[in-house]
């Protein structure tokens, strides 16, 4: 899992510092500041997640609620 | 196909009509939430939660006019006509600022609960309600003298408000205990609860179906809920990490800002389904409406995005998000700072793996 941080518009190091305490995050974390990578992908909210298969093809993308990333994560991995 | 390819006649073409236009999108400033528009003035204006400010858009030009520095992360707003005041619930302040409209001026600071994150008024009861999440409860305040009438004790995560005064009845909804408690507005007592999903976090009610509309921004889904029992009634599908609803003016329709799929998605009221759902900007939060018009403020994008909802009723079949259309190719390269080392990272370290990548924000 990759975590990569968009949106702050500011120092994003406070904010993302607490983000991570909050909820426990130990993942690695990029920071997107100007959110161009984001805009290539298309990506138009948070969260969105982006699932990538072994040979670097995307298998998915948005996938908020906990089910779908389940059952998601579930064929990605028996793939 | 490029567009050139494809045939035009009167055989194959079919002409569909738009659900929605989109009029103009504003830049405000940094997290902007809550949003509410001065029809008098022909302003929006829109709590800019991490600048602590208020943004004024000219809505006759699009653009961002005037700031309002308010108290220290303002969430949500409510405008009041008849006494040309502006409210800005000040979350880390914990209070409640006014603001007069012609000077732009702050006139009273009012003392509410811990956290303050929705804010209501009932124009004809004279009565503003602040949803205090930290302090679990529910502050009424005189409209026209900013007295405290009454503080009723709701659930953690109080936040967004609405009311019925067909039932004499408010409902205040609890993000973190997922609930929505029910209180007698001649009592200010609680008259009853109801569990709904994860994340709670807006409410719009239409008093003549009886049913409350909820918002469960992490279980993704609009909880109906009946106020003569408190029941939940079904759950209505929506876009991705809804947060944000509001009432249409007609109450046939709801709208509901969708943080996760940068979308507003139009429900009916009366069948529960999906209308429509129309691009706004980069994660949408606060909705205000006047007529078709709706404007909703972007968190993501910092902007404000002026649509018209075009339908005039609902549409033959429900609105359905389409895959995104890169599923199936290859994902661009990235080379990304590492938050943590400073080091530069590229994709190329995750050659050959499986993996997941979550697009997040820390607000």
């Amino acid at each position: 899992m990759i975590l990569i941080d968009i949106w702050e518009g500011t120092d994003p190091k406070p904010d993302v510092d607490r983000f991570c305490e909050m909820w426990g995050i130990d993942s690695t974390i990029l920071l997107d500041e100007t959110a161009e990578y984001a805009a290539a992908l298309g990506i138009r909210g948070v969260p969105t997640n982006v699932l990538v298969d072994a040979d670097g093809t995307i298998v998915d993308i948005g996938l908020v609620r906990l089910d779908e990333l389940d059952a998601a994560i579930d064929r990605l991995v028996s793939s | 196909m490029t567009e050139l390819d494809i045939p035009v006649g009167a055989a194959c073409r079919i002409d569909a009509v738009a659900p929605g236009l989109t009029i103009a999108e504003v830049p405000v400033g940094l997290d902007p939430e809550g949003v509410a528009v001065d029809l008098g003035r022909g302003r929006a204006y829109v709590a800019c939660s991490r600048a602590d400010n208020v943004a004024v858009v000219d809505l006759d030009t699009s653009s961002t006019v005037a700031r309002i520095q308010v108290g220290t992360e303002p969430i949500d707003l409510a405008f009041d006509p008849a006494t040309d005041r502006l409210f800005t619930a000040n979350a880390h302040s914990d209070s409640v600022s006014a603001v007069d409209a012609e000077s732009l001026e702050v006139v009273a600071t009012i003392d509410v609960g811990l956290y303050p994150s929705g804010l209501t008024a009932d124009h004809a009861a004279r009565r503003i309600y602040a949803g205090n999440s930290l302090g679990s409860s529910m502050s009424v305040i005189d409209l026209d003298t900013y007295e405290t009438i009454a503080t009723v004790e709701a659930e953690v995560g109080a936040g967004a408000i609405a009311f019925d005064r067909t039932r004499d009845l408010v409902v205040c909804v609890n993000f973190i205990a997922a609930s929505a408690t029910f209180i007698d507005t001649k009592t200010w007592t609680v008259i009853g609860r109801v569990e709904v999903g994860s994340g709670a976090c807006a409410v719009g009610i239409v008093p003549e179906l009886g049913h409350a509309f909820i918002v469960n921004s992490l279980a993704g889904t609009v909880s109906r809920v009946s106020l003569d029992d408190y029941t939940v009634l079904e759950e209505l599908t929506v876009g991705r990490a809804p947060v944000g609803l509001t009432v249409g003016p007609r109450h046939d329709r709801i709208y509901v800002s969708n943080r996760g799929s940068g979308t507003l998605s139009v429900v009916g009221t009366a069948d529960g389904m999906q209308w429509a759902q129309l691009p706004v900007g980069g994660g949408p939060g606060g909705i205000a409406v006047d007529g078709n018009r709706v404007y909703v403020a972007n968190a993501g994008s910092g902007t404000l995005s002026i649509v018209d909802d075009l339908l005039a009723g609902p549409p033959p079949r429900p609105a359905v998000e389409p895959p995104h259309p890169l599923i199936g190719h290859k994902l661009p390269e990235f080379s990304l700072v590492d938050f943590r080392t400073g080091q530069r990272r590229s994709s190329h370290e995750w050659a050959e793996r499986r993996y997941i990548i979550n697009f997040f924000a820390s607000w």
